[in-house]
């Protein structure tokens, strides 16, 4: 598959009007920007879990140990406070969010959009209407190892076949590339759908996960192959597949939008995101989508799709740049909305993201 | 060619823009404080800043550096840093 360069020069950039011209894009542009609407903020649930998983960022840095409040009126009024302070979409993780079901509905009541981070294992209930993320680290031998949990993926398809609110996340680490084709296979049959996110090491780690050159090539090719498979279950571009296999990571590519790496609150996720932890306190220094992360390394699925999606302006450089972005706002939407459906790539060559070269 | 390059009548043209991008309908070019805050009162976001920057890119053919966002919080602000990017008339 060729590369190519997006670093246009100034002069030979296509006007915008000159992009909106052709009408696949349009039509896309129409569709993506009605969600331009969407403000986030990232809240903890709880900080226990079911499973333990090697690697896992929650167990990292400070925030395990932050008191859990229980109270259901303290995550009441938590989301109205959100609401009234312009934030429309909560991102539910830590340690596992299925343990509180009953904070689960009281978010849900008052914040209708969002999505749920969990692993699985335990079902939660339909009443709770967020996207789904469910966490796939290999197949059912790898999650023992990895994860320490017994039958894992055949749980997490029992509990969310034929679930609309369900995305399997399939994380690719440097020790399960070989297993994403028969996992894929096992969930395709299932009829659930899926989207991949690639491991970002927490600050410190020292483990046999972290990406190299050389597995990040073989996670893309996977990537790449198993869209062009089952591109109905796999949500997820080629472009997506570019941003989070590059031998530089989403920060150095895209410059991070979230408050850790940015210290402008004039506008966007420097100015409006918050990352509560389970006593419902929060510290801008170190407020990101995934705390702990190694920024170096960070190629989280959940990282990009803020990053990646707020550099509207870098991609409109050109005709095929700007059809990936699009390719990757569509995914976003697709894997983190209830109710958003996926449309076809516009754009399945391999394109450089904008700054690699200079960056 | 937009039609005015001078200070009201790009404020004008940027307020006429700032409706039709985001669809306000409360408001006209004429009503359209050029002094509002539109992070702080209007609520807009980055990214509709940047659609805005594209737009106005294409209508003016100068560049809107994405560092530059910040600064252009009100109609006023942008307008100005519109003008002073303009190739001097004689």
């Amino acid at each position: 598959m060729q590369v190519n360069s997006i670093a246009a020069p100034e002069s030979s950039k296509p006007k915008f009007s000159e992009l909106l011209a052709h009408p696949d894009v349009k039509a896309r542009w129409e569709k993506v920007r009605k969600y331009f609407f969407l403000r986030e903020s990232t809240y903890d649930m709880s900080n226990r879990c079911n499973i333990r998983c090697d690697g896992c960022y929650y167990y990292e840095g400070e925030k395990q140990f932050a008191r859990e409040v229980g109270d259901v009126e303290a995550w009441r009024e938590l989301m109205k406070s959100e609401k009234a302070r312009g934030i429309t979409y909560v991102v539910l993780a830590g340690a596992e969010p299925s343990l509180v079901p009953e904070l689960l509905e009281v978010c849900y009541q008052t914040m209708p959009l969002g999505s749920i981070a969990t692993n699985g294992f335990k079902k939660i209930p339909e009443s709770v209407g967020y996207k789904l993320h469910i966490s796939v680290w290999g197949n059912d031998e790898t999650s023992l190892r990895i994860r320490k949990a017994k039958n894992l993926l055949k749980k997490q398809i029992e509990n969310y076949e034929n679930d609309p609110r369900a995305v399997f996340v399939y994380t690719f680490t440097r020790d399960n590339i070989d297993e994403v084709k028969e996992v894929t296979e096992e969930l395709v049959a299932h009829n659930c759908r899926l989207t991949f996110n690639v491991f970002s090491a927490p600050v410190g780690y020292t483990g046999n996960l972290r990406h190299d050159d050389e597995s990040l090539g073989r996670t893309r090719q996977s990537m790449i192959e198993l869209l062009n498979q089952y591109p109905r279950h796999v949500l997820f571009s080629v472009y997506n597949a570019v941003a989070h296999t590059h031998p530089k990571g989403l920060h150095d590519l895209y410059s991070c939008s979230y408050p850790r790496q940015n210290p402008s609150q004039d506008i966007g996720l420097g100015r409006s995101f918050r990352q509560y932890r389970t006593d419902l306190n929060w510290d801008r220094s170190v407020a990101c989508c995934v705390p702990d992360t190694d920024c170096v390394d960070c190629r989280h699925y959940a990282a990009g799709s803020a990053v990646v999606t707020a550099r509207l302006y870098r991609h409109a450089n050109s005709l095929a740049a700007f059809k990936s972005w699009l390719d990757y706002v569509d995914t976003y939407l697709a894997v983190w909305v209830m109710g958003y459906e996926k449309g076809e790539n516009l754009c399945n060559e391999i394109i450089e993201p904008p700054q690699a070269a200079i960056s | 060619m937009p039609a005015s390059q001078d200070i009201q009548g790009i404020i004008r043209r940027v307020a006429e823009i700032i409706i039709d991008e985001l669809k306000l309908e409360d408001v006209t070019a004429e009503t359209f404080s050029p002094d509002m805050d539109l992070v702080d009162e209007l609520g807009i976001d980055s990214m509709d800043l940047a659609t805005i920057a594209l737009v106005l890119q294409d209508e003016y053919r100068v560049t809107i550096d994405e560092d530059d966002y910040p600064k252009l919080k009100t109609i006023r602000l942008i307008s100005e840093y519109i003008k002073d990017k303009l190739p001097v008339r004689h």
